[in-house]
């Protein structure tokens, strides 16, 4: 008489235990990789992230409303500062429809607080406060545009480490070198981090929910 | 030597159909002035097809006083514009003006329009005319 082969009750349950933990082990493994690959890296991508925020110096300058204007101005708001001027035929524009596309797609994306775009003038002597507001109001609504006499402008772009330097371009026109970076200056008026040349809008959505995070 | 040349290239040129032009533009993009300014920016990619280099000596605007060829750089993070003077496409060659390299510099609006038109020299012969509808 041949022994039966036929597991018994007890080693099928054992299988279906060890087939369930499996089973368990491979879902769990996968919602994990999934949750993973859906999270966005928690640390700036292209930013440079200040390991110690810093003060901004006291200065006095001019808004577009040709309203006196100090630090303070730049308190309440995550604020993305260029340095550039109006009769820049090129980087300046650029640089601006970059911040202008990444606010709209990060408003898309529902992102609130929403950055404020600043345009620091360093051409104060052609960007009146008149022409400085037409111009950067045609970028979007809110932005900020800075300028004034330029003893004052010195105190602050110095502070920031900005560098700016008229050019001749011919006889009786002049460009205007200045840096390309892009500054972040934090709801407490504190220079914060910095998005270093050539700029594109993807980088400023990447990165901007993380810095403002606080991450 | 020189204006001999041009003279070969005008007389070339006076024989070109539109279709086998020697020099072609493509992709051509004014932005309109912004508000408060008296200048923009023009982008295009320049074609030669031709079995002789092309110098472009000048370009000249009935909409804008002005118009110059440059070159935006960024050197050690600090953006640069310079004057390029004359600008040759190769025979067989393109040259691209695009955002953050060369570019067109128009100032002094003339005129109240919705084009541009851009006339193109190599020395004394226009070598290219273009007129396009400006880009918001």
């Amino acid at each position: 008489m041949c022994a039966s082969r036929k597991p018994s009750l007890e080693q099928m349950g054992l299988k279906n235990i060890f087939i369930a933990i499996v089973a368990v082990v491979a879902i769990g493994t996968g919602a994990w990789l999934s949750f993973l690959l859906a999270t966005p890296p928690s640390a700036p991508q292209t930013a440079t992230v200040l390991p110690v925020t810093a003060q901004l110096p006291d200065f006095s300058l001019l808004d577009q409303d040709n309203q006196a204007i100090g630090r303070d101005v730049f308190a309440g708001h995550w604020n993305l500062v260029f340095f550039g001027f109006t009769q820049c035929p090129d980087i300046c524009p650029l640089t601006l429809q970059v911040l202008a596309d990444a606010k709209q797609q990060l408003a898309a994306q529902g992102q609130t607080p929403l950055p404020r775009i600043v345009l620091v003038s360093v051409d104060p002597e052609r960007d009146t406060p008149d022409v400085l507001g037409s111009y950067v109001s045609h970028f979007g609504d809110d932005n900020l545009g800075i300028t004034g006499e330029l003893q004052e402008l010195r105190k602050l772009t110095t502070a920031l480490g900005i560098f700016f330097e008229k050019s001749a371009i011919d006889g009786k026109n002049y460009s205007v070198d200045h840096s390309a970076v892009v500054l972040v200056i934090d709801p407490r008026g504190q220079f914060h981090a910095i998005f270093g040349a050539p700029h594109d809008a993807s980088n400023f959505v990447h990165d901007m929910p993380i810095i403002m995070a606080g991450r | 030597m020189r204006r001999i040349q041009v003279a070969v290239l005008a007389v070339v040129l006076a024989a070109c159909s539109a279709d086998d032009a020697p020099l072609v533009a493509t992709d051509v993009v004014v932005t309109e002035p912004r508000p408060g300014t008296q200048m923009t920016a023009g982008y295009l990619a320049l074609s030669n097809n031709s079995a002789q280099p092309i110098t472009i000596t000048r370009v000249l605007s009935s909409e804008f006083a002005s118009v110059e060829m440059h070159e935006s750089v960024i050197e050690d993070g600090v953006a640069r514009m310079y004057p390029l003077g004359e600008l040759t496409v190769p025979d067989g060659g393109k040259v691209t003006f695009e955002p953050g390299g060369k570019h067109l510099m128009l100032t002094q609006p003339t005129a109240d329009s919705d084009s541009v038109s851009l006339e193109f020299y190599a020395g004394e012969a226009v070598v290219l005319t273009v007129n396009v509808p400006f880009t918001e």
